[in-house]
Parts: structure tokens; C-alpha cells; sequence
């Protein structure tokens, strides 16, 4: 067999991060073989970008998503070759426990940094986020993994996420709806004692006169289809993967 | 700019989700064997605590502990079964003789449990104590007062950096010291017979905030739909005691009312303390303390009342210049040294400001009333003489009045008005807290089980309870009428001298309720500094007490004061007692008048500039006025 299929030509990449990553943490053969075959054909800036990406770097991957666009390279090269391709190699460091979900989230808030900066040319374009959700962890909880995962999923399936982060009042919700203009709202509890808290959220936009304008999903380790209906949310998720789905179905709903 | 193929974007966004799913699935499966905040050094990402969390000296992120065999899940959950598990090992390992403490948390007692924070106890003995940080001590609103057993608690952590003298966070300190009974306490609430004023008049309502068919208008601008209610707050914010009331604007009622020792105490007592502790490192806390206070204070009242925190459009603030810049969260160390006149005040003398009264929107302060509500900090009269006192004048309608008048507000700063309609005098005198329940060692706010009044009863004494409890300690009236007992039948000299010279008196044995020389010192002082205002005042003004047409006594506790008791021991001036007019909480009276009233507010600034600030260390025989003040016996002339 000609050397080229066996050893694919990993030099051929320039940047030195990308190379490192891939020989040190790309075990399978295949998966190796396309993974070198693409960053082989990509510019060095791109290869800067991803590797921005797979370290997690969001101040870099920022600038140089910036510095691209000036330099007129199109958007879709830039989530191709830059952003996507990345965190590809993220998600197979991931599943071969490599790197955990700490890490992952910190690429994805780099992924965020390089998107932020293609979002105007989108919506110039006509494109339009396919909802606008606003996430947060309710009063007196202060874990934020699970929501984060899921804002990084909604991110990625193309929604809009406004982060409240953790310990969010029911008045942090209700301004946020008003701020933003938002109608999805997605509350995670991580605790037993802090689940009540959701209903606590839903009534207090009931007294705001609110509630009709808005659809919740709930989710979190504690929480069960049960409760959510009991609490008189719109949707419960059981997952962060589900999460995307249920926040898809809401939108409809909301835009039908 | 580029223009971008909808189906092209697509296909990235699909790319994407994709990567992203499987990272989701991936996800889902590891977490139930491995904590997720768990990074790939082993080290916690979490911001909350957990018990397996090990700080090491040169990691700036706590290293995880867990062996992962457990489900992470059970690392984070306060579940009580599981955590008392793992805490009575630590008991046993601690504590090998079974001796337990008792551990009593606002007056309930039970067994304490060695390496369980008072929070726990707490929680135990049913008692509520406030926290939204998941107890991880960055909240700062558990704050407990440990009044016994401070030496049986584990030592302050870094999260109680801020707090000195004898409070803690009631998350962090745990019980440590088998043998060292505690006895701590939350904030105390002050029973409403001490606080209630009653408005005589009808008030006038004309309020900032009004309705207009479906519309809410603030002076004129539009702020929000109407909601069903208008509604106010009026606060007098003083150095001991806060007053919140609920107030409905378009009646005027009152629809609930509470009161609240100033969660501000453990940045000490009196508004010099609470400067000085402002000064750093702990800036803010101050602010922070009364303004997470008010929004649970608020959130109780809209429940009891049954309405709304949206429908709350305004809020009137009373109090003296350093409370009031502390609550709009404004730099008080000006109000420390000479001049003693807050950045406010002074822009104000210098033309810069027409008014020393403040504006702001609530939810600039962190206030969670109607987003578009507003916050009107009543106006300064000058230096330590405050809003509190401009608003007992207009309770006292001091707008209106030919013949001359005084008002004494006593309290932990005793405020002197000797004025009209159209001259004042005004003094602020640094009482301190000694008949407000500090410094005395059986003294305490007037709250249920305290000794309101008392009389000589051959050797012992007969005595009045608040709540008609048994005795618990001495509030400010009974303190005043203990001292002018004393004297009546020749216990104590006018210097504070026991009979037969003993140090001690037992007052009440069979409570263990005493009265020491000390205690009689520090009264004599406050007491003074009360004297010194009032005859300086007099005096400047020209006019004797007997020419007085009403004095207004004004202030907590000094509702309950025999007033012949008060004028015998030289605390009030010799006002003939026909002519002493108890008007209870003045400045919450006035605050509430204000919150109903724009017409009132733009009275009081008008009298407000006829005011004259007489400043008591300037009084050049000052220290004699003084030494004669401290004397237990009526104002000399």
C-alpha cells in the first residue's frame, strides 16, 4: 500500500497545537485519517482558531475570529475550518475521558467567543435564531453544570440563550423576560430543597400577569415529569440532550 | 458584509448539534459514576461546597476527595440522613465522653451536636434563620449574635472575615467544645406596642405615584400598567430599630407594619462605629446587611397583606444622615469628621444640590419592588441631625406652630428641637445605646420579658413585664424608673453611688437581674449627652422649660417613660408634665405622612432651611454642662 493511506500526512498541518492534539489524543485509525485529512486542506489562521477551541481559549479564539472576519474570510469557513472542526476534536477528547465536562464547557464558551462575532452577519443575512431562551438555576441553588450543558446544546442547535446563571430569583426571571423580550424560559434545580423553588418562579409570574405570555422547561437531577406537571410547567426535560428537543417544541408552539 | 445561504448554515448548525449530542449522551453516562464539576486534574470546579472538597495551600481550586464509587449526586444534596451520618463519625472520633452542650437558638434549647454548625442546630430546634447561598457562607445574611459559648465554636473562616465582637455566620461556626453551652440569636423582631404610632388626623393623601384609568403615573411620567393596588413603603431606618410599613396609596391605610432590630449591629451600635467599620476592608456590608434585610422584610409584609411587590411604586426612607447614606450606599466617612456633613449636605451648603433629599430608582439599590419604583431619602437638616428628625417635624406639624415648641427623640442619638414656625434650633446628641439595651448588663430593647417599669416594694421591688412574662431584663423606661426609685428613697446618690457603697444591687434575685455601679455609669452618660442638647438648645434660644408650650417626646421606648420619673433624674427638661406630649415613633409618623404627601414634602424642605444646627462640642462650657448632666437629678437653669 502507498505510504499516504498508512500514515496520513499529519506535517502537512501547521499548527503545532492541532498536530500535538491530534497525534496525542485521536486513537482511532479512521477517525485519525479524516481528522487529518480535513485540517490538512485548512489555512494556518483557521488551524489558530481551532486550536483556540480545543484549549479552551475564548479571549484568542475571539480575536481571531474577529481578525478573520476583517480579513474577509466567509463565515462558513470560519465554523468549518475553525470553530467546527475544533471542537470535533473536543468531543472525541471527551468521550475517550481525556478531558471532562469542565473542560468541554470551558471550549464551549470559546466556541461561543468565535459564534458571537458571525451572529450579526446571520441575522443580516435573514437568518434568525430559532428561539430566544432565557436559562437559569433557581433561588438558592448554586449548581450550574447540567443548565450549562444544555445552554451549550441550545447554543449549538442555533437558539438564542440568555445565561442568568445560579441562585436566580423569581423577580431575576421576570426582569429578564422584560429585558429581553423572551417567551422560553428553562429552569434547572439540582437540589430537593430548592425544586420548589420552580413553582415558586412560575406563581410569581402568575402575580406579575405573566405567565400567559411565557412557556417554561424544567429539568435537573431531582425534578420528574411528575413534578413539573404539578408545578405547572410547559415541558420537562430529562436530559440536556432532551433539552434542545423540548425547547424546539416550545418555540413551535410559541411561534404557532 | 457576506450573505450567508440559509440551507449552508444549516448544515454547520447540524454538524454541530450533532457533535454536541454525542458530548450530551456521553455526559449523561458519565455522571453517574464521576462528579461532572470534577476537572481532569481531579480538582472541583464547583462555586458551592461539598464535603468532598480538600483545599491544599498552593491550589487555587479545592481537590476532590471522592472515590468515585459513590453516586455524585449524594456529594451535593443536603440530604440530612446522609450528612448527620458522616457528622456523628466526626462526634464520635471528637468527642469520646458522651457529654453533649446545650445549644439554644432564639430561646430554644436543645442537645448540640459537636461538629454541626449552628445552622443545623437551628434547623433542629425548628427556628428559621436566612440564607440564600446554600450555606456556603458568601450570603452573609445568617448572621447570629452569639451571646454565650463563643469560645465552644470553631474559629471564624474566611467567609466571616467582616464580622468582630460576638457575631457569627451561623453556617460556619460549628459547635466544637463538648462542655461550652451556647445561646445565639438571629435578628431580634420588636413587638409592635413599642413601635406603633397613632395618627390622630386623617391624613391628607397626595401622593407622587397616582392612577390614571389603567395607568400608574410617577409626577407625571407613565411607569407602568395599573395592577390592581398602589402601594408605599415608609421606613424609618434608625441605628437600633427598623420600622417597615405597607402603606396603601390611594386610602392611605396602613396594611401591615414591622419592626426589626437594624441587622447593621455587628458593625457596632452607634452611627460613629458603623462609620468607622465602613471605612474598610469591609465597605459595603453595611449597605448590603440593611437592603437584603428590607427585601425579605418586604416580601413578608406583600404576604401578610396579600399584594403584590410589583404594585409597590414608592418607598420613603427616614433616618439619621449615616443610616440613610448607608442605605443609598453612599460614602459616610465624611459624616465621621469635623464638619460631620455627608457629601450631600455639603454640595448642598455650596449651592450645588437644591435639596439634601434623594432620589433613586429601586432597583439601583437592589430593591425588589415595581422595577420602575422609586426611592425618596427624606432631606438631611444638618450634620448628625437627619432625615429622621425633619420627619418627626412634620409629624409634629412643627410647620404650623406660632407658640415655641421642643421635641426630644431619644434614642442611641437623642435629636433636641426647641423652635416655630419660623426659627429652630436643632442639636443631635451621642447618647449611645445604654437605654436602648446596650452596655447594661441586665438591660435589653423593649421586647417581650422586659422589666418596662418598676417601684422600691420594701427591699425588693415590684415590677412590670412587657407580655406580662417573667423577667428577662430592663428596658429603657424601667431603667429610668429603676434610677429616679433609687434616688426617691435615698439608694443612690445623684453621683451613682450605692447605698452602704456596695457595687451591686440585686435587683430581681430570683431572676438574677442586677444593677451595678457600672451599669448606673454609662446611664449617667447617655443621660448626659441628653442633657446637654436640651439646656444648650434652651439656652440658645432664650426661653426657660416652663415657657415651653408642648414638649414632644418622641422615640421607642420613650413612650412608656414615667415622665416625672424622667424629669426628676434630669433626662427630660422640667417641662410642666401637663404640657409633655408622648407622639410614640415620630419619624415613622413622618414618614409615613411623607410617602402619602408631595404637598408635605415640599413644606418640610422650606422649614428644613430655617433650621439652625447648634453643634454641642462647639458649646463652650460643654464640658461642664456635661458633668452636670451626668448627675442623677432634675436640669438646673
Amino acid at each position: 500500500m502507498p505510504p499516504a493511506e498508512n500514515s496520513p500526512p499529519l506535517n502537512d498541518i501547521q499548527n503545532d497545537v492541532v498536530r500535538q492534539e491530534i497525534s496525542e489524543f485521536i486513537l482511532h485509525e479512521d477517525e485519525r485519517r479524516r481528522i487529518i485529512a480535513l485540517f490538512a486542506k485548512t489555512n494556518p489562521q483557521m488551524q489558530e482558531i481551532a486550536a483556540g477551541v480545543i484549549q479552551g481559549a475564548h479571549t484568542e479564539v475571539d480575536a481571531l475570529t474577529q481578525a478573520a472576519l476583517k480579513a474577509e474570510t466567509s463565515a462558513m469557513e470560519i465554523m468549518d475550518d475553525g470553530l467546527i472542526a475544533g471542537m470535533a476534536i473536543v468531543g472525541i477528547k471527551f468521550r475517550e475521558n481525556f478531558i471532562f465536562v469542565p473542560e468541554v464547557l470551558a471550549c464551549a464558551r470559546a466556541m461561543k467567543a468565535g459564534m458571537q462575532h458571525i451572529e450579526p452577519i446571520l441575522s443580516a443575512s435573514g437568518i434568525k435564531p430559532i428561539g430566544r431562551v432565557i436559562m437559569g438555576t433557581v433561588k438558592g441553588d448554586l449548581h450550574d453544570i447540567g443548565k450549562n450543558l444544555c445552554i451549550m446544546m441550545l447554543r449549538g442547535a442555533g437558539f438564542e440563550v440568555i445565561d442568568l446563571g445560579v441562585d436566580t430569583s423569581p423577580d431575576d426571571f421576570i426582569d429578564a423576560v422584560e429585558e429581553h423580550d423572551a417567551k422560553l424560559i428553562g429552569m434547572s434545580a439540582l437540589l430537593t430543597t430548592t425544586m420548589p423553588n420552580m413553582g415558586r418562579t412560575i406563581e410569581a409570574f402568575i402575580d406579575a400577569d405573566l405567565r400567559d405570555d411565557v412557556m417554561f422547561m424544567v429539568g435537573g437531577a431531582p425534578v420528574t415529569p411528575e413534578f413539573a406537571e404539578d408545578m405547572g410547567a410547559d415541558a420537562y426535560g430529562d436530559s440536556a440532550v432532551e433539552c434542545v428537543e423540548v425547547a424546539k417544541q416550545l418555540a413551535t408552539k410559541l411561534n404557532g | 458584509m457576506e450573505n450567508i445561504d440559509p440551507a449552508e448554515y444549516q448544515k454547520r448548525l447540524d454538524r454541530l448539534a450533532e457533535i454536541y449530542r454525542q458530548i450530551g449522551h456521553h455526559a449523561e453516562q458519565q455522571a453517574l459514576h464521576r462528579c461532572p464539576y470534577k476537572n481532569r486534574r481531579d480538582e472541583c470546579t464547583a462555586k458551592f461546597g461539598c464535603r468532598y472538597q480538600q483545599r491544599t495551600p498552593d491550589q487555587s481550586l479545592p481537590l476532590c476527595t471522592s472515590d468515585d464509587q459513590l453516586d455524585y449526586r449524594s456529594a451535593w444534596e443536603i440530604d440530612p440522613d446522609s450528612v448527620a451520618q458522616m457528622r456523628q463519625l466526626l462526634q464520635q472520633q471528637n468527642a469520646p465522653e458522651s457529654v453533649s452542650p446545650q445549644v439554644s437558638v432564639n430561646l430554644k434549647t436543645g442537645a448540640g451536636k459537636i461538629g454541626l454548625s449552628l445552622f443545623d442546630h437551628a434547623d433542629t430546634l425548628n427556628e428559621k434563620i436566612p440564607s440564600s447561598c446554600g450555606r456556603v457562607g458568601t450570603c452573609h445574611e445568617c448572621i447570629v449574635e452569639v451571646a454565650a459559648g463563643m469560645d465552644g465554636l470553631s474559629p471564624r473562616t474566611q467567609h466571616e472575615a467582616f464580622l468582630n465582637d460576638d457575631f457569627r455566620l451561623a453556617c460556619q461556626a460549628k459547635v466544637l467544645n463538648p462542655q461550652a453551652d451556647i445561646n445565639c440569636r438571629t435578628l431580634r423582631r420588636i413587638p409592635q406596642i413599642l413601635t406603633a404610632t397613632t395618627s390622630t388626623t386623617q391624613l391628607p393623601v397626595d401622593p407622587c405615584v397616582t392612577r390614571h384609568d389603567d395607568e400608574v403615573h410617577y409626577e407625571g411620567e407613565v411607569i407602568d400598567k395599573y395592577r390592581g393596588h398602589l402601594l408605599g413603603i415608609a421606613i424609618d431606618l434608625g441605628t437600633t430599630t427598623v420600622i417597615v410599613e405597607l402603606i396603601n396609596l390611594e386610602s392611605g391605610a396602613v396594611l401591615a407594619t414591622s419592626a426589626i432590630e437594624n441587622p447593621q449591629r455587628f458593625g457596632g451600635s452607634d452611627v460613629m462605629n458603623r462609620i468607622s467599620y465602613d471605612a474598610g476592608p469591609f465597605t459595603g456590608e453595611l449597605h448590603g446587611a440593611i437592603i437584603r434585610t428590607l427585601n425579605s422584610e418586604i416580601e413578608q409584609l406583600c404576604e401578610q397583606a396579600s399584594v403584590k411587590r410589583r404594585t409597590i411604586y414608592e418607598i420613603v426612607v427616614v433616618g439619621n444622615a449615616t443610616m440613610r447614606e448607608l442605605f443609598f450606599g453612599n460614602d459616610v466617612q465624611p459624616i465621621g469628621q469635623r464638619p460631620y456633613k455627608s457629601e450631600i449636605e455639603q454640595a448642598y451648603r455650596q449651592g450645588k444640590l437644591a435639596s439634601t433629599a434623594v432620589v433613586e430608582l429601586a432597583t439601583n439599590l437592589n430593591i425588589r419592588v415595581n422595577p420602575q419604583g422609586r426611592v425618596y431619602g427624606v432631606p438631611l437638616i444638618a450634620s448628625h441631625v437627619g432625615g429622621d428628625v425633619a420627619a418627626a417635624l412634620v409629624a409634629i406639624n412643627l410647620a404650623e406652630q406660632t407658640e415655641t415648641v421642643m421635641l426630644v427623640d431619644a434614642g442611641t442619638n437623642t435629636e433636641v428641637v426647641v423652635g416655630n414656625r419660623d426659627q429652630l434650633l436643632v442639636a443631635s446628641c451621642p447618647a449611645g445605646p445604654a437605654f436602648e439595651g446596650g452596655l447594661v448588663t441586665h438591660g435589653m430593647p423593649g421586647c417581650q420579658g422586659a422589666i418596662e417599669s418598676l417601684k422600691v416594694d420594701g427591699d425588693g421591688f415590684q415590677y412590670q413585664t412587657i407580655g406580662s412574662v417573667t423577667p428577662v431584663g430592663i428596658c429603657g423606661s424601667g431603667l429610668i424608673e429603676l434610677l429616679a426609685e433609687l434616688r426617691r428613697h435615698g439608694r443612690m446618690t445623684p453621683l451613682g453611688v450605692f447605698e452602704d457603697r456596695v457595687q451591686t444591687l440585686d435587683i430581681l434575685p430570683a431572676h438574677g437581674i442586677t444593677f451595678s455601679r457600672a451599669d448606673a455609669s454609662h446611664l449617667a452618660q447617655a443621660k448626659a449627652a441628653n442633657y446637654c442638647g436640651q439646656v444648650a438648645l434652651l439656652r440658645e434660644f432664650d426661653i426657660g422649660p416652663s415657657e415651653i408650650s408642648c414638649l414632644y417626646l418622641a422615640g421607642g421606648f420613650a413612650n412608656y417613660v414615667d415622665v416625672d420619673a424622667a424629669c426628676e433624674i434630669g433626662f427630660l427638661a422640667p417641662v410642666p408634665s401637663n404640657r409633655i406630649q408622648k407622639i410614640g415613633n415620630a419619624a415613622a409618623q413622618g414618614a409615613r405622612e411623607l410617602l402619602l404627601s408631595r404637598r408635605q414634602r415640599l413644606t418640610l424642605e422650606s422649614l428644613i432651611r430655617k433650621a439652625k444646627h447648634i453643634e454641642l462640642e462647639t458649646v463652650p462650657d460643654f464640658f461642664d454642662l456635661f458633668v452636670d448632666g451626668c448627675q442623677f437629678q432634675p436640669m438646673s437653669f
